[in-house]
């Protein structure tokens, strides 16, 4: 309400001649930047139409569209509560649920991620599966079988690459996103718990009800942008042989040996998908921001 | 004493914070319907002998009686003992993201389980009594620091609470709405509610107080009703702290 307000009244401000001084402001403050990005879409998308060369690229690599997109989203959702979790832990009075949601996320930050995806899913995953079976034995000592066979008999050779990818990206956007739920349950001042404490709250209705909304708010663009990190560095699970776009243009480019072609639509699919989510953050965030001038 | 009329019961405490001794030894009894209040300088300990009566801060020694329930050590009820001790904060500490109205109900819902309706006749009940309940549908951002304040009174007694406890609740206020926190108070205190009060307001404790305490370095130097203490102090240290207070 109040910013329409001011809006309307600048506008009746505003004379209807614009003045040179005004003219030069709106030059200076045009995101001509956007102008550019519009002429790489539209540049492409004449090469694809006109092009057959462009259009063999465009079409054989835009299957791999789905793969990207689902293998980020899971990824995501996955590496939001390992994050929520861990960053809770981070802040736990119990030293050794503390300790370990730090060593988890120093670990992690300390490794590169292509390094991290060829680790997990060829160490980490065999270990775990390892760990799996192992765990399988010790419930068919004790009788239950039911629960024993389905782990004894987990392959490793049975996880696929798309599942191993997953879990790689999810580790370690886990540890990035403890950070910033730290940082966004950190935010919220000592009043808060106490008030909550004080009026008979447990710690963790607390959380749920009166810190936890207020810090996933306030932290809402980071996750965001977190997103966008995320869908880019998607590419590397290429390095497993996951068919994602960044694959198949490798996979295009090998065979047809038009490089040129599938490089250029590799990036603009790249660029419009996070150009887009980009967009979508923004406005995410500009809403959040409006409801705090309302609150 | 009669121990059927006692509400909180503190015995020996002492709190430090690292070397620093906040509380050094302090006893303290009120009884049911009494309204206390704390004065004292600055870092003499009133803000955290109110804290470790609802353990917001953990007492380094002594112990600390609700009604006959020993609060010190009891980890298990502290969170039933707390829903019934009310706590009022210098600066409100209203839930921003929850309406006026969501503030006053949350807890009744998820510590007491009251169902919803029943708590919002509740919350509309207090809202009213504190002359606050056409805005009920506001956000805590959208009200004046007197009715936030206000609000956060309400907050309390919507726990139904045996004790209710002030710390500093009109220190973050702008002068021009002192007066209308302070009213609210006045009324509960005539109302019989048990009340400890942490206050720079000595208008309120001479109008309000059953029993003035006085606090410096740690200590309970001086207790008397606003009559007695505020006429003939005891102590010398009450006597520089009211001279300094009341020159103005």
């Amino acid at each position: 309400m109040a910013v329409k307000e001011t809006i309307e009244a600048k506008q009746q401000i505003a004379s209807p001649q614009l003045t040179g001084a005004e003219i030069r402001e709106k030059i200076r403050l045009f995101p001509w930047w956007t102008v550019g990005l519009i002429g790489v879409f539209v540049l492409t998308a004449h090469l694809i139409l006109t092009r057959p060369s462009y259009q063999d690229a465009f079409n054989f690599i835009r299957a791999g569209v789905g793969v990207t997109v689902q293998t980020t989203l899971v990824a995501y959702g996955i590496a939001l509560v390992l994050g929520l979790f861990t960053g809770l832990g981070r802040i736990s009075h119990n030293i050794v649920i503390q300790n370990l949601g730090t060593l988890y996320v120093e670990l992690i930050r300390g490794i590169p991620m292509l390094v991290l995806i060829f680790f997990i899913a060829f160490v980490g995953v065999p270990a775990g599966v390892g760990l799996l079976n192992q765990i399988g034995e010790w419930f068919s000592q004790i009788g239950l079988q039911l629960i024993a066979q389905p782990l004894i008999q987990l392959e490793n050779s049975s996880v696929p690459m798309t599942t191993r990818a997953i879990i790689a990206l999810s580790v370690t956007y886990g540890a990035f996103q403890a950070e910033i739920f730290r940082a966004g349950i950190q935010s919220i001042g000592r009043g808060q718990m106490e008030a909550a404490r004080a009026q008979g709250m447990t710690y963790w209705q607390a959380m749920r009800f009166i810190i936890l909304p207020q810090a996933i708010r306030n932290v809402l663009p980071a996750l965001g942008n977190d997103f966008v990190s995320m869908l880019k560095d998607s590419s590397l699970v290429s390095v497993l042989a996951v068919r994602d776009i960044t694959q198949i243009a490798k996979l295009y480019a090998g065979r047809s040996f038009q490089y040129q072609e599938a490089y250029v639509t590799l990036a603009v699919l790249y660029l419009m998908m996070t150009v887009v989510l980009s967009a979508l953050v923004k406005w995410i965030e500009r809403r959040v921001r409006q409801d705090e001038r309302n609150a | 004493m009669n121990a059927t009329h006692e509400m909180i019961q503190v015995i020996n405490l002492r709190k430090k914070f690292g070397r620093l001794v906040a509380l050094d030894g302090v006893n303290l009894t009120v009884r049911r319907g009494q309204v206390i209040v704390i004065i004292g300088p600055s870092g003499s300990g009133k803000s955290t002998l109110l804290r470790c009566i609802n353990h917001l801060e953990t007492p380094t020694e002594g112990e600390i009686w609700i009604e006959r329930q020993k609060i010190t050590g009891n980890q298990r009820q502290l969170n039933a003992i707390r829903s019934q001790i009310g706590m009022v904060f210098q600066h409100f500490n209203l839930y921003p993201h929850l309406t006026v109205l969501e503030n006053v109900t949350l807890a009744q819902r998820i510590v007491r389980k009251i169902p919803k309706s029943q708590a919002e006749a509740i919350a509309m009940h207090h809202l009213e009594r504190v002359g606050i309940a056409d805005k009920a549908r506001f956000y805590p951002a959208q009200l004046s620091g007197g009715q936030q304040q206000r609000v956060a009174i309400a907050r309390a007694l919507a726990q139904d609470p045996k004790i209710m406890l002030f710390d500093e609740p009109t220190s973050a206020l702008d002068p021009e709405m002192i007066k209308e926190v302070l009213d609210v108070m006045l009324n509960l205190a005539e109302e019989g509610i048990t009340m400890v009060v942490v206050t720079h307001e000595m208008g309120f404790a001479r109008a309000a107080a059953d029993e003035v305490i006085f606090m410096d370095y740690g200590k309970i130097i001086e207790r008397a009703t606003p009559e007695v203490f505020f006429s003939q102090p005891a102590h010398e240290r009450s006597r520089a702290f009211l001279s300094q207070i009341l020159s103005h």
